[in-house]
């Protein structure tokens, strides 16, 4: 509307009243057009909530809402204020958040719950005569039926249904498994809970109550770093952001601060206004590598040869020419540099070996509890040998000397690091390590000439015992040999000249690297001067760059190492900030009895996800790496000429990984038998397995018993984005079109596995039903059977935090959920109830067999100093000690709904805890009585309530220590006896508050400090992790109690890993003359980075996002590169090789490295991908071209630190060392006609 | 109440067999309505028939992968008007606005925008009143209309009759503008590469062009003075 009418034109009212000296006057005319500007800002309310992805942003934002409807949204600035002298957090967000509100009502949003079609149909009619469960049944056993849905996964065909139907259909199947194959086949898969930790409670509570398996996905994303529990014991903790402004050097090395920790990356700029200096290690000219005062554009791949380089830089200089004073009293309380490791003989030449143990000494040096995880070092003050405190076997068993004071026992100790001077050894003997620099690949090799092993000459004592005459040495002397360096001991391989082009010095890194000596010794020397002027204060930033690559492990040990030298772990602006897929579940404690159902039956069955993936997506039936290529020439004598999936299988039977399935047979079954057998379960599993009577299901993981049935995904893209080895993915799990091109190794007649039972043709289709939750047609959806569309971040109320920021913050219903769809919470119930409703017509009470690896922070972690296979004859089969434990646990499958919504008994009569200490919770669990309501009657008759998503909030914020400071008390308070000193002086402060739901709707919480991290919440301090280690003088937990760099188990010495040391990406042989056409010659390396127009894949398809990137799947590739393939910037392209093949757009740039291609992830095939000419199916996701391949160190298990855990350890899914044939296409087929056409018929 | 448009409410909701049941009192509706040609009412006739005959699971099929699953036939008109932009949330509040000074109540789990609740509104309403709001979005209508003819699809005389009873022609600029965008739905990929392709991007000045801005302007200011009369389109409300 004009208001023309209601103006006037030409005239001015003579009644004007003035005011404010004639500047302002009164009118009379209609003033109504103004209220459309007020109009255009009014709204009904404002909804704090946050962006629920994986980006650890957990950034405040603020919802408008306007009649029901989100209208839009901007970033919140009422975070707390920091202290003085520390910058705000706020404002935190970025242009993907700011896109979000357009998923809410766009086109791609799941309106309903969709079932493909074929299977509906038969299913209502079946429906029409049968229960759930006879239809179901008689689906599955009818091959043509199972066969018409399971076929065209992937290819459209979706019909609505009503939730009435998508649950029966769900809970009939889930039901159907547990009955016939047993729970342990119904798998879920949902990654980092912190993101909306109710969300992800939900279904991982449903499936621990049905017995089903909650699937790993840290360790499957490859963001774990294994070098963190193998030096700390600790699965990853690193400072928040804010630390970084502490820092005095920042060395970001493969990590891209401003693109993918957008909200982040203020304090990095701040930081450098406060006089901070910054390194950038990346191949490419990155969006940080302009941020760096010195960028060192390392070749992609080879970061263990700069981090060598750098030790040896900061070693010759801080500790042997000169002992800087810092550095070396820190090294001799917190790492392993004064602990005594035995020299092992084998063909007459010395290897390092184990760590000595009170149990090699006579009279165990007094000790009787656990003496063979008790290390050794020489102390100075007794002038002997100590056990000084703070080791593993101090932890169990005992109580009050697990603690780092310089004692042992309580006798005052100080520790010697170095035997070198003459009269602390007896001799100075050659010692060999292994040098794998020599086994590179062609795009890798230099002309170097080194043999594959080399001995240097080590100070050593003798000692002697009963058994024999013992040689040792310090873990400090080893290391410096490993390094390279010279010490005037004489012999080989050592250098006294950063010149020499020994293995370990600058120059020798720059050969590999590519980076100039005088850069690699300049940014050595700068970071370990500022350490040491600053107390530790220097920090690396590391990403996902160094770690996806297969020997990980030794990019970041190389890192850690130097950290460790100079001081820097556990000081605040100092350590490691690994930042990769690492979302820190705050309330952790509080969160894992609501999460895994620890309420009601314990433990739950947990996955790890690469295991289980690389099992049963049939990825080893491919598997062209052997052992041989990666084990140590120094090796100890072993059986180890064996495939990589027998590692896995020899890893399950010892107990040191989990398994799902577990054993071919039904546990419920083998319940049943062991009680008409009147016999105690572990004993009755033990002796069948032992008969051959029940096999384990790793034995042969292609029988159909042990297939995984039914699969959950919820909030997640396990299709889209993170499944490596995606064609196998869908060649076999789903059993659909793919673009796999390699052969098996029956096919290529390579070595067939001797402990995995090969089957000559690899099974098509295992899963009998695939159900994916989400709010968008994501391409995991897009292969569903059934998709059920769930509340998005402003529609549900839930929890985020980050390890980015010390704040817990909601995620709130600012709004109804659009069309159909309801909050998973909402979801798992109605599904739970479902089950309630068909189950009972075959299930009843049952008792499930859960078998339990041996798990880190608990007694367990300490059952195997020694490797002994049970099936070998080596040992006895003992459940819990050499093999996995079987434990009993009831579930009852015609109360699981009853049992969803309540508090289970459990808390009341166990406790509650974590990180190997336990605490009484009875006081929390009345209180949500209190708070929630209690069960007058049923089957949870007396329980606390769970109905809402509110009220598993509150559960949550009730039971940890981070959100209640009585719980923070209890919790510090039951570490003191361990430790023996006490810490409650650390939450004592905070003992009054209670953070609930409401009052971080109000502003986000700070948390409480609580002994399940390693650094402290106050106002004197940022968050570090290993501050409470330092300062507190908690031991980390590992063998040694110290940050641990050398380590010993049998099978780390095997494959060369006692040290830190470069080894080159390995050759996964993935281009070879079967798959390459003549004239493409084009190979380079696949890099697949974090994007900067999404979170992995999810606004990958939102249109503003897609504006701003090219707008559908791109690569990068180098001015050069593009330049040998003629292609031309904005081509098409093709990169395939034996794994499958994918189409894309090429941004040909001049920051690309020559040799390298990057994809950034995750991009989804569901937008603008035309055909790939190679496979004449459409192209597929950077993941077709990837296959994961496993590596046994992270098998190990029951070993102290190396013992598993949830995410903590074990196998993880590495992709870089991959290479691709890029080709210019030369036609783009959309494949669209044809198809259309088809489906018209049909 | 207008029983045509409410048919065409009905035809463009999600199929049930309720519907098919009801298709032959629909079918006479629309037969009957002579606010539309005779080749109109005949051309809508396949509809009629497809909506009545076919497997009900056929139709759901094509339902989910046509209306719920191609983001460019989307019934969400302000998918078409809006897309990404967050317009459309403001957008959404006006027409509810609309729906209730009109004395209802929106009582469904679709957004107001929902073409089948908005023909059900203007059901209700005045005739004038519907050909007003109809020919607003008559550039959808026709684009709709030519989309869904390309897949050969029954539905797309729906469309052409929701242009006769608007009784305009719909705006050719604006219907061209909505045909140019892409077509991202999972069957008809044929139109993406040459939407989602980005103009050339050139450093430095280009000595044949002059700046883009200034140019715009000085066209702008060639137009005649008087405000030009109002571009039909919703977004104009």
């Amino acid at each position: 509307m004009s208001h023309l009418l209601d103006r006037l034109n030409f005239l001015q009212s003579k009644e004007l009243e003035q005011f404010s000296n004639g500047h302002g006057q009164v009118t009379r005319e209609n003033r109504d057009w103004e209220d459309t500007y007020r109009n255009r800002w009014r709204h009904d309310k404002i909804v704090r909530s946050t962006h629920g992805v994986n980006c650890t942003g957990s950034c405040s934002w603020k919802i408008y809402v306007k009649s029901g409807i989100v209208t839009w949204e901007t970033q919140q600035t009422d975070y707390p204020r920091t202290r003085p002298d520390l910058p705000n957090h706020e404002p935190r967000g970025c242009a993907r958040g700011a896109s979000y509100s357009w998923y809410l009502y766009s086109a791609n949003r799941v309106k309903n719950p969709l079932v493909r079609g074929r299977l509906l149909k038969t299913w209502r009619k079946m429906r029409a005569t049968m229960s759930p469960i006879e239809a179901w049944t008689k689906l599955q056993n009818d091959p043509v039926l199972r066969a018409s849905y399971v076929e065209t996964r992937g290819k459209g065909g979706f019909v609505r249904a009503t939730w009435d139907e998508a649950t029966e259909i769900t809970a009939a199947a889930n039901a159907y498994t547990t009955k016939t194959y047993g729970p342990d086949r119904i798998f879920g898969f949902s990654p980092i809970p912190a993101m909306s930790m109710i969300s992800y409670a939900a279904g991982s509570r449903y499936l621990s109550l049905m017995g089903g398996v909650c699937m790993s996905f840290y360790d499957w994303y490859c963001d774990l770093p294994p070098a963190s529990p193998m030096i700390w014991g600790e699965q990853t903790d690193v400072p928040e952001s804010a630390d970084w402004y502490n820092a005095g050097y920042l060395l970001l090395w493969g990590s891209n601060v401003p693109q993918t920790r957008t909200p982040d990356a203020h304090f990095y700029t701040e930081a450098r206004y406060r006089g901070t200096k910054s390194a950038v290690i990346c191949p490419d000219y990155s969006e940080a590598a302009k941020f760096g005062d010195v960028w060192l554009n390392v070749k992609q791949g080879t970061d263990a040869a700069l981090g060598m380089a750098f030790g040896h830089v900061i070693l010759r200089e801080f500790h042997l020419d000169r002992q800087a004073e810092y550095f070396e009293n820190y090294c001799r309380k917190y790492s392993d540099f004064p602990m005594l490791v035995k020299l092992e003989e084998k063909d007459g030449r010395l290897v390092p070996g184990r760590f000595l143990r009170a149990d090699d000494l006579d009279g165990k040096l007094g000790e009787e509890n656990n003496p063979e995880w008790k290390t050794i070092a020489w102390d100075e003050t007794s002038g002997g040998l100590v056990a000084p405190n703070g080791s593993i076997g101090y932890r169990w068993g005992e109580q009050g000397e697990w603690n780092l004071e310089e004692k042992a026992k309580e006798a005052e100790t100080n520790l010697k690091m170095s035997l070198i001077m003459e009269e602390d050894h007896d001799d100075v003997l050659g010692v060999d390590f292994p040098y794998f620099g020599g086994d590179a690949t062609e795009p890798f090799a230099t002309d170097a000439d080194h043999p594959e092993v080399l001995t240097r000459n080590i100070p050593v004592k003798s000692l002697k015992t009963a058994d024999g005459e013992i040689k040792v040495a310090t873990v400090f002397d080893l290391y410096c040999a490993n390094y390279g360096l010279d010490r005037n001991l004489g012999g080989d391989w050592v250098a006294k000249d950063y010149d020499d082009e020994m293995p370990g010095t600058p120059a020798w890194a720059e050969k590999i690297t590519g980076v100039p000596r005088e850069k690699i010794i300049h940014v050595a020397r700068e970071f370990a001067q500022n350490a040491e002027k600053t107390e530790g204060k220097s920090m690396v930033i590391i990403g996902a760059a160094m770690n996806h690559w297969y020997h990980m492990d030794m990019n970041y040990r190389g890192v850690i190492n130097m950290l460790v030298m100079c001081g820097c772990v556990g000081q605040s602006g100092g350590g490691w900030a690994h930042y990769v897929g690492q979302e820190k579940l705050r309330p952790q404690t509080g969160w894992q009895p609501l999460a895994f159902a620890l309420d009601w039956g314990r433990p739950p069955r947990h996955m790890n996800s690469t295991s289980a993936w690389y099992a049963h997506t049939d990825q080893w039936r491919y598997e062209t790496l052997e052992a041989e290529e990666i084990l140590s020439p120094t090796r100890p004598e072993g059986d180890w000429d064996i495939n990589l999936i027998d590692y896995n299988v020899r890893a399950e039977r010892m107990g040191w990984l989990p398994s799902a399935p577990q054993l071919k047979t039904n546990p419920l079954e083998v319940a049943k038998q062991a009680k008409a057998a009147g016999k105690d379960i572990p004993a009755f599993v033990a002796e069948q397995l032992k008969s051959g009577e029940l096999e384990m299901s790793c034995e042969d993981p292609d029988a159909p018993e042990n297939w995984p049935r039914n699969l959950f995904v919820w909030r997640s893209n396990l299709l889209g984005s993170s499944g490596k080895g995606h064609e196998y993915f869908l060649k076999h799990l789903l059993g659909t079109d793919h673009g796999v091109m390699g052969k098996d190794l029956g096919e290529e007649g390579r070595q067939l596995p001797k402990e995995a039972k090969w089957h000559k043709d690899g099974p098509r289709g295992k899963l009998d039903l695939l159900v994916t939750i989400d709010f968008r047609m994501s391409t995991t959806a897009v292969y569903a059977d059934i998709v059920l569309p769930t509340a998005s971040w402003y529609e549900k109320n839930d929890l985020n935090t980050s390890d980015m920021h010390p704040f817990i913050h909601p995620l709130q219903a600012a709004v109804d959920p659009a069309y159909e769809s309801k909050s998973d919470w909402e979801i798992f119930k109605a599904i739970a109830k479902k089950v309630q409703e068909v189950a009972p017509e075959i299930l009843g009470q049952e008792t499930d067999i859960v078998a339990l690896p041996l798990l880190h922070d608990t007694p367990a972690e300490v059952a195997q100093d020694q490797v002994k296979d049970w099936k070998k004859g080596e040992c006895d089969l003992i459940p819990g000690k050499t093999a996995p434990n079987y434990i009993p646990v009831e579930r009852d499958y015609t109360a699981i709904y009853d049992r969803f919504v309540a508090l289970g008994p459990l808390l009341d009569k166990l406790g509650n805890g974590g990180k190997g200490i336990n605490w009484n919770t009875e006081h929390e669990v009345q209180h949500l009585r209190d708070l929630n309501g209690e069960w007058k009657d049923g089957p949870a008759k007396g329980c606390a309530k769970i109905v809402t998503d509110i009220d598993a909030t509150e559960v949550v914020l009730m039971l940890a220590p981070e959100t209640n400071g009585e719980v923070a008390v209890k919790a510090w308070d039951a570490l003191s006896q361990n430790t023996g000193l006490d810490h409650t002086h650390l939450a004592l402060p905070k003992e009054e508050e209670k953070i609930r739901f409401r009052d971080i709707a109000a502003q986000p919480r700070k948390i409480i400090s609580s002994p399940t991290w390693s650094g402290l919440e106050s106002e004197h301090v940022c968050y570090n992790a290993g501050y409470t280690n330092v300062h507190e003088l908690i031991p980390w937990r590992t063998l040694t109690g110290r940050q641990q760099l050398y380590q010993d188990h049998l099978w780390m010495r095997a494959f060369g890993e006692g040290f830190m040391s470069y080894r080159p990406p390995v050759d996964l042989k993935t281009i070879n003359k079967d798959v390459q056409d003549d004239g493409d010659t084009l190979h380079l390396n696949f890099i697949t980075p974090h994007q900067k127009w999404g979170i992995h894949s999810t606004y990958s398809d939102n249109l503003l996002m897609l504006t701003l990137n090219r707008g559908g799947p791109v690569i990068w590739i180098s001015e050069n590169d593009a330049k040998k393939a003629n292609i031309v910037d904005n081509d098409w392209v093709e990169l395939y090789n034996t794994n499958g093949a994918l189409t894309a757009r090429a941004v040909v740039s001049q920051r690309m490295k020559d040799g390298t291609t990057f994809m950034y992830h995750a991009q989804e095939k569901i937008v603008n991908t035309p055909g790939s000419e190679k496979t004449g199916k459409r192209g597929g996701i950077h993941n077709s071209v990837t296959r994961t391949v496993l590596k046994p160190t992270h098998m190990i298990g029951g070993y102290a630190q190396q013992s598993y855990g949830f995410n903590y350890y074990g196998t993880v899914g590495a992709n870089r060392d991959e290479f691709v044939v890029v080709r210019k296409m030369k036609n783009v087929d959309w494949l669209d006609r044809e198809a259309t056409q088809k489906e018209a018929a049909e | 109440m207008d029983r045509t448009l409410k048919a065409i409410s009905l035809m463009l909701s999600y199929p049930t067999r309720e519907l098919q049941e009801a298709m032959p009192e629909i079918g006479g509706v629309l037969a009957s309505d002579t606010r539309m040609t005779a080749a109109m009412r005949r051309a809508l006739r396949p509809l009629v028939e497809a909506l009545r005959d076919e497997d009900i699971y056929d139709l759901e099929e094509k339902y989910v992968m046509l209306f719920d699953r191609s983001r460019t036939l989307s019934l969400n008109l302000f998918e078409h008007v809006h897309g990404e932009s967050r317009d459309r949330g403001g957008a959404m509040v006006s027409l509810l606005e609309t729906y209730r000074e009109g004395g209802f109540e929106p009582h469904t789990s679709e957004l107001p925008d929902h073409l089948p609740v908005l023909l059900e509104f203007l059901a209700m309403r005045p005739f004038a009143e519907v050909q007003e709001t109809l020919a607003d979005a008559a550039h959808i209508f026709e684009a709709l209309s030519e989309r869904l003819a390309r897949r050969e699809s029954p539905y797309g005389a729906v469309f052409a009759g929701l242009l006769q009873l608007a009784g305009v022609k719909a705006d050719k600029e604006a219907v061209a503008e909505l045909l140019e965008q892409p077509e991202v739905d999972p069957n008809d990929l044929e139109a993406l590469d040459a939407v989602w392709e980005e103009s050339e991007v050139r450093f430095g000045p280009d000595p044949n062009a002059g700046c883009p801005q200034v140019r715009d302007m000085l066209s702008r200011m060639d137009l005649p003075a008087t405000p030009a009369a109002p571009t039909p389109g919703v977004a104009a409300e």
